[in-house]
């Protein structure tokens, strides 16, 4: 059994906000793509919000490390500079990449959604904006496509990577990455439809249908996908599912998080009906819950609840 | 040539030599300044190998319930094991080191280079045997096999220190061979003892043990991976979500599109319907 990295709030915060960045981004291209001109606003909202989510996410990252001031010997190697520092094969050297590439395309998304909601006017900003609009659509396409592919794969290889660890209830939940990728996207889509209902307005109501439905498949797949990962890991589970952890995880995420935003269009309370972001707020709080009841389960005791 | 400890736990005493030897040369401190509870349950009060002891002598205890059974302590019996790192040949630490500070050396031991090391704890949650941890300076730190001792000539100081030779050091395949001797013998003897670090176990352990009972009873993994053997699946899996994700939004942004081109479409056509009507009416 291995000692307990101590991996603590840095790192679900990490996770859950990798999630969102990857989730927003990956919604933003297709609303941009597939949408109609009333998405606008989504894709908008999506490009603004994921490239500051991805900063966040590289700050926690390196204040998380023992040594935060070696973070970069994730990329480069420290010995043989300006070598790069790549094993394909290990989550943690691969996501550190990815990362690193995916901040360049939503950082590009986001200048480009700055330049479209006036609040960039710089020249250089608006020539580099003119100058990629200008590209053949061939060539945008697979711009979008290597983004979205990032994207995704920035919102799963976290369940990946604790998969590529020895600790039993991490090492055995092959489905982690897939729990985590549609949480990502159940989470992003559930920030969206709260950002667009506290915003109101008729122009968003078409666009607030499409991530409704989008988000209530997505919840289904990840139920399935949890109730799946729960069978195939049988005694491992354990920790997740029993003790004050289980009461979180069954309550906390499963209840609240999944089957109540699920079953919440069909619930006619009055008192459910004055707050209509309520679920998605709760989509939010599980999948946050969800992460850290699968960081925080196995490593308890040994790891205090509120660690950093 | 492949160097490192065979570990006899026959004839360990439990005299902690190699744990003060191991302090001692490697210059670590005391855990919490060496203000340690006892544990109150055993001669074992250093609890676990970690970031400040490389070196555990392990206390297992085995007596029946009721200690008359058979006569006083008849049955009863006492193991002891120095457990360190393995030094495996396939490491799983020095496998997802995403940094390139765990490497091995030319003695074919892991070794965690600490210029490098930036404290990201890959390696301690991929070791199956509790070996890596972190340290009060944020780093990543094991036995190192004393590779500063094995680069002028020296064995490492916890097997020098042995009294009774439990920990002996040197070629790998030398030590293997005279472990299977002794294994023979024991087993001569009625013991049933065997080696536990074989080939197949993580391809091998440098730092391999002679036992009398099960892995588990000494806190040892009976099968241990590789820390990646799942991660090919994880992405296969992930790959299908993202399949999973991506239909769906496309499927909720286009059937919407649809909707909305069909009713346009619907509009203009009850539009351009409309004068051709009236004309005909004037008609």
């Amino acid at each position: 059994m291995p000692n307990a990295p101590h991996w603590g709030w840095y790192i679900i915060l990490y996770f859950f906000i990798g999630g969102l960045a990857a989730g927003l981004y990956f919604i933003g291209t297709l609303a941009n793509l597939g949408g109609d001109p009333r998405d606008r606003p989504v894709t908008r909202f999506c490009y603004l919000a994921a490239f500051p989510l991805v900063l966040a996410c590289g700050f926690l990252l390196t204040v998380d490390l023992g040594k935060p001031l070696r973070f970069w010997h994730m990329l480069i190697q420290s010995e043989r500079i300006p070598l790069p520092m790549l094993k394909y094969w290990a989550p943690m050297s691969l996501g550190s990449w990815v990362l690193a590439i995916f901040a360049i395309f939503s950082g590009v998304a986001f200048i480009g959604a700055l330049v479209d909601s006036g609040r960039l006017t710089n020249d250089r900003a608006l020539r580099l904006v003119a100058w990629g609009r200008a590209r053949s659509r061939a060539l945008k396409l697979a711009w979008w496509l290597v983004g979205c592919f990032c994207a995704l794969f920035f919102g799963g290889y976290t369940g990946v990577l604790l998969v590529g660890t020895n600790v039993p209830l991490w090492h055995n939940a092959q489905l982690l990455g897939a729990v985590f990728l549609l949480s990502a996207a159940s989470t992003a889509y559930a920030l969206l439809i709260l950002v667009l209902k506290r915003r109101g307005g008729r122009e968003s109501i078409v666009s607030l249908r499409k991530l409704e439905a989008a988000d209530r498949w997505i919840i289904v797949l990840e139920l399935l996908a949890i109730v799946i990962m729960l069978v195939t890991l049988g005694r491992f589970a354990r920790p997740l599912v029993t003790g004050g952890f289980g009461v979180l995880f069954w309550i906390g995420v499963i209840g609240v998080g999944l089957l109540f935003p699920l079953l919440l269009p069909h619930l006619r309370l009055a008192a459910l009906t004055r707050r209509p972001a309520l679920g998605a707020t709760c989509v939010l709080a599980g999948g946050l819950l969800l992460r850290f009841v699968v960081i925080m389960a196995p490593q308890w005791p040994n790891i205090a609840l509120w660690k950093l | 040539m492949a160097k490192g400890f065979y570990t006899d736990t026959t004839v360990c005493i439990g005299c902690k030599a190699c744990q003060v030897a191991c302090h001692q040369w490697n210059n670590i401190p005391a855990e919490e300044s060496g203000k340690r509870n006892l544990t109150g349950d055993s001669y074992d009060n250093t609890g676990r190998l970690s970031a400040l002891n490389w070196r555990h002598v392990k206390f297992i205890e085995q007596f029946p319930d009721d200690r008359q059974q058979d006569g006083f302590l008849k049955g009863s019996r006492w193991l002891m094991m120095s457990d360190v790192c393995k030094h495996c040949v396939q490491a799983p630490c020095l496998e997802v080191c995403p940094t390139g500070a765990i490497i091995r050396t030319e003695f074919d031991s892991v070794f965690i280079q600490q210029d490098v090391c930036n404290g990201c704890r890959a390696c301690v949650s991929a070791c199956p045997f509790g070996v890596v941890d972190t340290g009060p300076d944020g780093k990543a730190h094991k036995c190192t096999l004393c590779y500063d001792r094995l680069q002028h000539g020296q064995e490492p100081a916890c097997a020098q220190a042995c009294p009774t030779d439990s920990i002996r050091f040197g070629d790998v395949d030398e030590l293997m061979a005279y472990a299977d001797q002794r294994v023979a013998n024991l087993r001569a003897q009625g013991i049933d003892a065997y080696v536990y670090g074989k080939e197949d176990i993580l391809g091998g352990l440098n730092s391999f043990y002679v036992l009398v009972d099960k892995p588990n009873v000494y806190g040892l993994p009976e099968n241990p991976q590789m820390a990646s053997a799942n991660v090919d699946e994880g992405f296969a899996l992930s790959t299908v979500a993202a399949a999973a994700v991506a239909v769906t939004g496309i499927a909720a942004f286009r059937k919407h599109r649809m909707d909305q081109i069909a009713a346009s479409e619907t509009e203009a056509g009850a539009e351009r319907a409309k004068p051709t009507d009236a004309g005909s009416n004037t008609g």
